[in-house]
């Protein structure tokens, strides 16, 4: 068998090598479906690999709370749960926090409250702007680098905030906007600091702090009756290898302060980034399969092709059976050669996926496609199916042809 | 191969063939009794329809029929897999076409060595014993022609060179000659005559009286019967005589194909 398939494959080559054009055009067929599929995944893998990244900068010291219970929900709720994290009811209270705040080993613990309605300054009125309130204890557990001015500390004003950069652009026009003033729920802010642009919409807070206004907790308060409507903890271990230890005081001590209710989740390492990566995967997964339509395109090529290369070669396939050529012998024949074209297709859709995802994410997106084996294995895969898929039937055909009428053909 | 001397190569038990269903059923091959024994050349003549090519398919296993046994070498491959029907025929049957039939897009070398391929050899040994074939047909110098670059009796040299390659016990020939000019047609007998001489047994469709005087034995059909069966008891021109005229003749043939390519 393994010498057949070796002059099979020689066979395969000679018989494209005669019909360069069609050959060329079946397999840019595939190419293309492949194409697309691999910027899908490659882009999709890219930005998971973002908030993998990060978690990773984060020093895997980082434990974060949140309000419901992970065991109970579904896949689908847990995601839309985090995104949209602003809605769910909250159930951690500033007890919780000074309580974690109090485990050993814990270097530092911050609430984030995330805070409805618009930013508004006298020129502009961004509408994808976000309200956090959070003590300065937020900028030891986050590293959230400050281009200019301070973070808010104890000592500075209840009305002051620190800006991400692209806000302070959109409401000021610039990202010199030390001083400046914007309005929020009647109140007015001072702007004390800049934040570095941090080119990461997607991280474990849940929230793109270049779109948004940090305040004190008290002014946070003061928008919501006086009661922090806490969303997420995030706490900082010591080191590293104190995280399990803190993560499990942790539960400890939630659960003595709500009574044994499970209506937070604690979560760290790769936890932090799961519902977020889910969600990159189930929306890469979800295009891919849209991509795959131009691969079906591809592969009803190849089977187009194939199909009139078997009623060509009629005679051929007469003679080789009557020269001792077995039906198995003709279909492997036959189904190598398109196994050959979806394969090539494959390879060349996988240069040109990654060279039209390179040429997307420099253009418009703020991180890289990801390489993977997953994605390689991905592509060498869906193109062997392709292959096999549109080509058995061909080669079927071609095999079951009677070597007498094949023989007749052409006379 | 397998079998020994006594065993006839072929053995036909009222063998049965019909095309077609109900009123439109066709009777080509009429209850056959025929009995083929090793080193036999056997012309089979007839008209047109009376079931020559049908018995030279069944032969050749290229068919099957409908009633009836068909014993090669002693075995009945009626009844075997087309799996094991095709080992059969890549071991034992070689086939010669009225129109040749090699393929086009291959050279004389890889045609010749076809058959082989499908014996799992390598393609080094393919190739080389491909290349003794030819030049027991005088070929050597055409290996690396294309098929559409030779002459029609070149051509079909080359086919009888390919089905011989795998050594085997029966050569069916269907017309062997039918689109030759008599020159190449007698080129062609003399060729299957000596290798009848080294001991291959050959079946012959033939519509061509004069060519039934290099067979041993020349059976007639008529309506899927066999009318006669008539034994000559010496080939006539299988003395070797005029192979040597006829080897002059290929020489003269090769110097002017040499020419033309100088040309």
């Amino acid at each position: 068998m393994r010498l057949l398939l070796t002059n099979h494959l020689r066979n395969a080559l000679d018989s494209l090598r005669s019909n360069r054009l069609r050959t060329g055009l079946t397999v840019l067929g595939v190419t293309i479906g492949i194409a697309s599929i691999i910027v899908v995944l490659s882009l999709g893998a890219g930005a998971t690999r973002l908030i993998t990244n990060q978690l990773v900068q984060a020093g895997g010291a980082i434990a974060v709370v949140r309000t419901g219970s992970a065991a109970h929900d579904t896949q689908i709720n847990n995601l839309t749960a985090t995104i949209a994290g602003s809605q769910a009811t909250s159930s951690l209270t500033e007890q919780d926090v000074d309580s974690l705040g109090s485990i050993k080993n814990v270097s530092a613990v911050a609430p984030l409250m995330l805070i409805g309605g618009t930013v508004s300054s006298d020129h502009a009125t961004p509408d994808n702007a976000i309200i956090v309130a959070t003590t300065p204890a937020l900028t030891d557990v986050a590293s959230l680098p400050i281009d200019q001015g301070q973070f808010i500390d104890s000592v500075t004003n209840q009305d002051t905030a620190v800006v991400g950069q692209q806000l302070a652009i959109d409401l000021f026009g610039t990202d010199q906007a030390i001083g400046r003033n914007f309005h929020t729920h009647g109140v007015t802010f001072t702007v004390i600091g800049i934040l570095d642009a941090l080119d990461s919409p997607v991280n474990y807070n849940n929230v793109d702090f270049d779109h948004a206004a940090i305040i004190s907790l008290e002014s946070g308060k003061a928008f919501n009756q006086g009661v922090a409507s806490i969303q997420q903890i995030d706490i900082r271990a010591k080191n590293d290898h104190d995280l399990a230890a803190v993560v499990k005081q942790a539960d400890k001590i939630l659960a003595t302060n709500h009574k044994n209710e499970k209506d937070y989740t604690v979560l760290s390492g790769n936890d932090l980034a799961r519902p977020a990566n889910e969600l990159f995967y189930t929306v890469a997964a979800t295009l891919a399969i849209v991509a795959a339509i131009s691969l079906l395109v591809g592969g009803i090529g190849i089977m187009n092709i194939m199909l009139v290369g078997v009623s060509e070669r009629t005679r051929e396939i007469g003679i080789r059976k009557s020269l001792g050529a077995s039906n198995a012998h003709i279909t492997w024949q036959f189904l190598i050669e398109s196994l050959v074209m979806s394969l090539a297709g494959g390879f060349f859709g996988y240069i040109l996926g990654y060279l039209v995802a390179f040429a997307i994410a420099r253009t418009f997106l703020t991180f890289d496609p990801a390489f993977t084996w997953l994605i390689a294995g991905c592509s060498f895969g869906v193109s062997l199916l392709v292959g096999l898929v549109f080509g058995l039937y061909p080669a079927l055909r071609a095999a079951r042809k009677d070597p007498i009428e094949a023989l007749r053909q052409y006379h | 191969m397998d079998a020994d001397a006594t065993t006839p190569v072929i053995a036909l038990h009222s063998l049965t063939k019909r095309y077609g269903i109900g009123d439109a059923e066709q009777t080509v091959l009429d209850g056959l009794d025929l009995t083929i024994d090793k080193g036999e050349f056997i012309a089979i003549m007839g008209p047109s329809g009376c079931g020559k090519t049908t018995l030279l398919n069944i032969l050749g296993l290229l068919d099957r029929a409908d009633d009836g046994d068909y014993l090669l070498d002693g075995r009945n491959v009626e009844t075997m897999s087309s799996a094991r029907r095709a080992k059969i025929r890549s071991q034992q049957i070689g086939f010669v076409f009225q129109n040749f039939n090699l393929v086009p897009r291959m050279n004389v070398i890889e045609n010749v060595a076809l058959p082989l391929t499908y014996q799992g050899k390598r393609r080094t040994k393919r190739l080389k014993e491909a290349s003794k074939m030819l030049g027991t047909f005088h070929l050597s110098e055409r290996e690396y022609y294309m098929p559409w670059q030779l002459s029609g009796g070149q051509t079909q040299r080359v086919a009888i060179a390919r089905a011989l390659v795998n050594n085997p016990s029966i050569v069916l020939a269907d017309e062997p000659t039918g689109n030759l000019d008599s020159r190449s047609s007698h080129v062609i007998m003399e060729e299957l005559s000596d290798i009848h001489k080294r001991g291959n047994t050959i079946i012959m469709v033939t519509h061509n009286p004069d060519l039934t005087s290099y067979a041993s034995r020349v059976i007639h059909m008529i309506d899927g019967r066999i009318d006669s069966d008539t034994k000559t008891p010496r080939p006539k021109k299988a003395t070797g005589a005029p192979k040597k005229r006829l080897d002059e003749k290929r020489k003269t043939k090769k110097t002017r194909a040499k020419k033309g390519k100088a040309d």
